[in-house]
């Protein structure tokens, strides 16, 4: 499986004890604009297909993890579960993980630039709500840049587009 | 894992199988598993047996004709968050492999796993009390019907199965 170390953080698949976290979060109200809160039954069953993502397709969103402790921190990376219109990049962080330090950009980034160069992916998305600002921000960080005209879930979803070397801002 | 019985092979799920089970999802024949669903909730269903794998460290298995590996059933272990108890469960995943014995012969299989390896005493089939198909392989297992025991849904019979040697 695939293993990713930034500056601050270690990208893997997802493991068994991470369920908890995982469910947490689905469970909670940070999932808002993922589709949670969910019942802890269907939260069960999400995780479920965020493990099965990755042994059916060989690749999916990595659990983020601090380089130094191990602790998880969030999950980040694509997500092509086949009822989207276009393969995804996704990222969340865990409500105990620090916020305003960058750790979802550093992953985020880490987890585009294996798309691109190691996936040799062409071009992923991200779908947004309007009113999800901090996710926004990271988007356009991230070198996202959005895309009128593609198709997305909802009709209200914002789409930002990355492609290689689209140039992350600082 | 892989277990095999006369007529089968049983592997853990894997992408050849996605289109079989996928396609069953979406089928009529899913009517008594929540389905059928589009295509999308049908792949993450697939996907959710799959990565039960990785959550619990077992999970169902995709049973293949051994003679030309052609998925024929999904079956075996199966205990999600939300489940009162661990259940093996079976589906046969098209028509034109009913009559066969195919669902019996694995769902067997995966109760000799689950007493043996896996360590379970005792284990149920929910079963939706119009799926008399589903019924039947439960009753030619020997499992047996307990009316008073908690199910997830309200039409679901519960049937319980009882490792070699335990009292039930």
């Amino acid at each position: 499986m695939t293993r990713i170390e930034t500056e601050r953080l270690v990208l893997r698949a997802p493991l068994a004890e991470d369920s908890a976290a995982l469910v947490g979060f689905f469970a909670s109200e940070r999932a808002a604009f993922v589709g949670g809160p969910l019942a802890l039954g269907l939260a069960w069953r999400h995780v479920a297909t965020i493990c099965g993502h990755w042994m059916l397709k060989g690749f999916g969103p990595f659990i983020l993890t601090d380089r130094h402790t191990g602790e998880s921190l969030g999950l980040t990376g694509p997500w092509a579960p086949g009822d989207r219109p276009e393969p995804e990049v996704v990222w969340a962080l865990w409500d105990h993980a620090p916020k305003g330090q960058g750790l979802a950009q550093e992953g985020a980034q880490a987890a585009l630039d294996h798309l691109f160069t190691g996936l040799r992916w062409e071009s992923v998305v991200c779908y947004i709500d309007p009113s999800n600002a901090p996710s926004i921000a990271l988007a356009r960080r991230l070198g996202g840049v959005e895309d009128p005209h593609a198709a997305r879930p909802a009709p209200t979803d914002l789409v930002f587009r990355h492609a290689p070397n689209s140039g992350a801002r600082p | 894992m892989t277990l095999r019985t006369e007529r089968l092979v049983l592997r853990q799920p894997s992408a050849a199988h996605t289109q079989a089970v996928v396609a069953f999802f979406g089928s009529e024949r899913a009517r008594f598993v929540g389905g059928p669903m589009d295509t999308g909730k049908a792949w993450r269903a697939f996907a959710s047996f799959a990565g039960h794998w990785t959550l619990r460290g077992f999970g169902s298995f995709v049973a293949e004709t051994a003679s030309d590996a052609r998925p024929v059933a999904l079956v075996g272990p199966w205990f999600p968050g939300d489940w009162p108890e661990r259940e093996i469960g079976w589906s046969l995943l098209a028509a034109q492999d009913e009559g066969q014995g195919y669902a019996t012969e694995a769902a067997r299989a995966c109760l000799a796993h689950a007493f043996g390896p896996l360590g379970w005493d005792t284990a149920v089939s929910y079963i939706h009390k119009d799926n008399h198909a589903s019924c039947a392989v439960a009753e030619r297992l020997g499992a047996r019907l307990e009316p008073k025991t908690a199910a997830p849904g309200a039409d679901d019979l519960v049937y319980r199965h009882t490792a070699p040697g335990v009292q039930p």
